[in-house]
């Protein structure tokens, strides 16, 4: 009667202690726990079956499935897992082979007790005694217990895991909806909504704010020579520094580009200071250089700001107006940062309808080309540049220094380089039609930065020639010093190949660029042009003097012609001569003078 | 060879006299002292930790309840033992901050990383306050995380008062919530007994949590073990102290091979039994009884165990963990328990403390919180 009981209420208390936990290992460790505690165990095992790749799973031999040690009390053994124990190893395998209880006594009278868990492990008992046959028995439909709680258990497991992997991917999506895939920080859509919650919060608790743009200075370049990665890695070390300022009150985010904002919010009484000192902070972060692949590079940022509520409540308009004072800052070259005025935007807009004005005068023909003659020293007319002269309707007469910049910053510049391209070879092909002095060359128009980096430049250079059927040797091109060294690579092979074209470039304004000789000898132009600077009153400056004279030499040196821009004296001239230079243009000979009148000239 | 070589006695709870005997132990030569004292004594306990920090020797020990030395029970007073050995010893303490399962686990792993696994120690004794919550949390996670099988005798220190003080002793001071584990330089033997029987047909511990029995039977717990005892015996619950009765009826479970594990009744509750070790939900109890002679019996079938299978080479020390429920039990008897082991002790030091529970390995290896039992132990 009592065997009877003892064996119900061991059936009993292992049957409650089966399915306590859902985690697999949790559950089969309450379950080893008490089957030790009630059996006087010495060493409790499971191993489960696994699938390929090293997940418990269903008994599914053809799928390649295998057992595996899974649990042990005590965990280990002489500081070996149990799986090395080869007794145990080999009592496992046999207990598998087997698929049903069986037991074994070892050499040092402990006994082995294997039993099968229905489909999904082995179970192994270590005794000091021989274990009852009936006890065993009275196992067999606890076993078959722990198989359906470990089935549980695994569906359990795989949802858990699927859950966790869903979350993380979750995680995943929203941090990609909220970062810049490059740098780690906001990105631009956050950032918009981030400024969004500020300025509500700002009007509900009175509070001041400001939105910071941060724009690179002379990015482009690096990143055009020296490759995207690089760029990319000095994009991503910068993001890193600005990081750093990030708090409760800043967050930082990625506009796109080389373009970084910053959202201050919760600004004091003395918020002009607090955004002082942030810029110097920002500025500060900027001077250490960024060595990237062993090459160090400097750079500087301009940056503009406006204020919320203060200046606007809308983020478009927030972010617009601090766009606005960081190109006012970069324009002003200054790295102090510059707040936004009402005044930026007007001028914007006076800009804008500036271009407009430029666009209708280049359809109604309202830009004009002068060429200003070019003499050797004996007083021929050796060739002239063309340049351009734009007649205003309602300002008049206005200066190239002026509308030459705007158009730069517009694509309207292409327009009216094209216009100049074409309007000079018309001109060459009526001149071709005259009878021209032994003595004169060629014209020279002045190419701009967006027109240089054109892909097909040169096509469209050989094409104006082809199609106004012109000798290409009449036409020359005048690069500025700084343009070149911007694309020095590309522009050499540009230059090499309209060379070999019969098109000759002009270095223009040489001596302001402090190009380097190195790229000075690689440029295949023909010309040297001392810019007008080193020229003006040249016999009393022994300094413009040294200049002059040092790129007469460095001209004769690299077999270019040497011309001199700006002679507007005979003493200028004179002295020029005695440095060993022989081709000038400026008013001392001839001003700019419209197509007729050069043709008299010429004449 | 002798392990020991300096004992020192007192049956005053002066701390001047306790002075004098630390006094001659640090003088006798001995590399660590075993340091026992009675709960009655009282001392000061700035007084003995500065004791024992100025202590230049290993100090390990504790407060129990009595202590015995050789036939008899000291009530009040200390025991000193010298060894020639420098004993490891190891303190572990804060165990009420250890609250879950994963925690105490934590801190087992990294106490036996930071102790090499106890590579090469395989005897130990332990000292620990009674009233750690988590006693046999602590000794199924120290025994599933060790990686060798050790022998281990010990048992639980502090007052019958059953409040919470400090019990334990290491060079560092007195300390509670702690428990000591002394490495022993030499092979431990134990033995163990009970002498207490089942008296009658076992009950399903239908709730349970810790120690805390909460029905039996799907009845309250409290009830049934009343009703059962009152209706085979002539004991009244309703006028008489609850402890009183129930020290001489405690739960026992049953293991596989019949040996029965005693767990001690020490307290009624809201119809709950609040014992002094855990019990398992679901397990089954039986209620015991016994008789000084049966107790005695089977301490002197122990000791002839123990003391048979000994090295006749080396003169061991005995030390035993006797519960102090079963000098309760027999009362002004108690010393017969005593003077059997002694009888069978024929060479050595015999000494030993009447425990708050005791720890020894269980057949199988394992190792197991024990009630009314008594450990006898000799290295």
């Amino acid at each position: 009667m009592n065997k009877a009981l003892f064996l119900i209420s061991l059936q009993h208390e292992l049957a409650m202690a089966i399915g306590n936990k859902l985690d697999l290992k949790a559950m089969l460790k309450i379950f080893l726990k008490v089957c030790f505690n009630r059996l006087d165990l010495t060493s409790a095992h499971i191993y489960v079956y696994c699938d390929q790749s090293g997940m418990p799973s269903k008994l599914l031999p053809l799928k390649g499935t295998s057992y595996q040690h899974f649990l042990s009390i005590p965990k280990n053994k002489r500081g070996q897992s149990w799986s090395k124990s080869s007794i145990l190893t080999n009592f496992a395998r046999q207990l598998n082979s087997a698929q049903k209880s069986i037991s074994f006594q070892c050499e040092n009278g402990q006994y082995l007790f294997g039993f099968i868990i229905p489909e999904y492990g082995l179970l192994t008992f270590e005794t000091h005694y021989a274990l009852a046959d009936e006890v065993q028995k009275a196992l067999q439909p606890i076993l078959q217990k722990l198989a359906t709680s470990c089935y549980t258990s695994i569906v359990h497991d795989s949802l858990v895991k699927e859950v966790h992997s869903r979350q993380l991917i979750e995680k995943k999506v929203a941090f990609q909806a909220q970062h810049d895939g490059l740098t780690r920080l906001f990105n631009r859509q956050h950032i918009n909504h981030l400024l969004s919650n500020a300025i509500e919060d700002a009007h509900t608790n009175n509070k001041i704010g400001s939105v910071l743009f941060i724009d690179l200075n002379r990015f482009k370049p690096i990143n055009d020579a020296m490759g995207h990665t690089v760029g990319d890695k000095i994009l991503l070390t910068l993001a890193h520094r600005l990081h750093s300022l990030s708090s409760e009150h800043i967050d930082i985010g990625r506009f796109g580009g080389d373009q970084f904002t910053m959202l201050l919010k919760d600004l004091k009484g003395d918020y002009q200071e607090t955004i002082n000192q942030l810029i110097a902070q920002i500025n500060q972060l900027l001077a250490a250089p960024f060595v990237i692949d062993t090459n160090s590079y400097k750079l500087t940022c301009s940056i503009g700001y406006a204020l919320f509520p203060l200046q606007s409540s809308t983020v478009n308009n927030l972010i617009k107006f601090a766009d606005i004072a960081m190109y006012e800052a970069k324009r002003a070259k200054t790295q102090r940062g510059k707040q936004y005025q009402r005044v930026m935007s007007e001028k914007i807009k006076r800009r804008l309808a500036y271009v407009d004005d430029m666009k209708q005068g280049l359809e109604q023909g309202d830009f004009k080309l002068h060429y200003q003659a070019q003499y050797n020293h004996y007083g021929d007319i050796i060739g002239a540049e063309a340049l351009l002269r734009w007649q205003h309707p309602v300002h008049g007469k206005e200066s190239p220094a002026v509308y030459i910049p705007i158009a730069e910053e517009s694509d309207l510049i292409l327009a009216i380089g094209q216009w100049v391209l074409e309007q000079a070879c018309r001109d060459i092909k009526k001149l071709e039609q005259l009878s021209l002095p032994e003595s004169f060359n060629k014209i020279a128009i002045n190419i701009s930065a967006k027109q240089l980096i054109q892909h097909d430049f040169q096509e469209i250079v050989l094409n104006a020639v082809k199609q106004n059927d012109i000798p290409a040797k009449r036409l020359a091109l005048e690069l500025t010093e700084n343009l070149l060294v911007e694309n020095i690579e590309d522009s050499i092979k540009l230059i090499a190949s309209l060379k070999e074209n019969s098109i000759d470039c002009a270095i223009d304004d040489f001596g302001t660029g402090y190009s380097s000789l190195t790229y000075l000898k690689r440029i295949p132009a023909s010309v040297l042009k001392i810019d007008r600077s080193f020229v003006t009153n040249i016999a009393q400056s022994s300094e413009s003097a040294a200049i002059a004279s040092m790129i007469i030499s460095l001209g004769k040196t690299l077999n270019m012609d040497i011309l001199a821009e700006g002679v507007e004296t005979q003493e200028e001239l004179n002295c020029l001569k005695d440095l060993g230079c022989f081709h000038f243009q400026g008013f001392y000979f001839s001003g700019p003078l419209p197509f007729d009148e050069f043709a008299k000239l010429l004449n | 060879m002798e392990t020991e070589l300096f004992t020192w006695h007192t049956l005053s709870d002066t701390l001047s006299d306790f002075k004098n005997g630390l006094s001659l132990a640090q003088n006798s030569g001995a590399e660590s002292l075993l340091v026992l004292t009675c709960s009655q004594n009282n001392y000061p306990e700035e007084e003995l930790n500065s004791l024992f920090n100025a202590c230049p020797l290993k100090l390990f020990g504790g407060i129990y309840p009595m202590l015995t030395l050789q036939g008899d029970l000291i009530k009040q007073g200390a025991l000193i033992i010298g060894f020639k050995e420098t004993f490891d010893v190891t303190l572990l303490s804060q165990f009420n901050q250890l609250t879950s399962e994963n925690c105490l686990e934590k801190f087992i792993t990294s106490t036996l990383k930071e102790k090499n696994n106890f590579c090469g120690q395989d005897n130990f004794l332990m000292f620990y306050d009674a009233l750690i919550c988590n006693i046999e949390n602590f000794i199924d996670c120290l025994f599933e995380h060790l990686d060798h099988g050790i022998n281990i005798a010990g048992g639980g220190a502090g007052n019958l008062d059953f409040i919470q003080r400090h019990c334990i002793f290491t060079n560092s001071g007195v300390h509670s919530d702690a428990i000591l584990l002394v490495a022993l330089p030499r092979t431990l033997n134990t033995s163990v007994a009970h002498g207490w029987k089942a008296f009658d047909e076992p009950f399903l511990v239908s709730e349970a949590q810790g120690q805390t029995v909460q029905s039996l039977n799907y009845q309250p717990a409290y009830e049934v073990y009343c009703q059962t005892i009152e209706n085979a015996t002539a004991y009244k619950f309703n006028n008489t102290d609850f402890f009183d009765i129930a020290k001489n009826f405690p739960l026992g479970i049953k293991d596989i091979n019949n040996n029965i594990i005693v767990r001690d009744p020490i307290l009624a509750k809201n119809n709950h039994l609040q014992c002094f070790g855990n019990i398992p939900i679901n397990s089954m109890v039986y209620l015991l009884e016994g008789n000084i002679d049966s107790l005695v019996a089977s301490t002197e079938k122990a000791a002839v165990t123990l003391f048979s299978k000994l090295n006749k080479t080396t003169i061991a020390t005995t030390m035993v963990f006797d519960c102090i429920s079963r000098a309760l039990f027999m009362e002004d008897e108690f010393e017969k328990e005593l003077n059997v082991i002694a009888e069978h002790c024929h060479s050595g030091a015999l000494f030993g403390v009447l425990s708050l529970g005791e720890i020894a390995n269980g057949q199988s290896g394992a190792i197991r919180l024990l009630n009314k039992s008594i450990v006898i132990s000799s290295w």
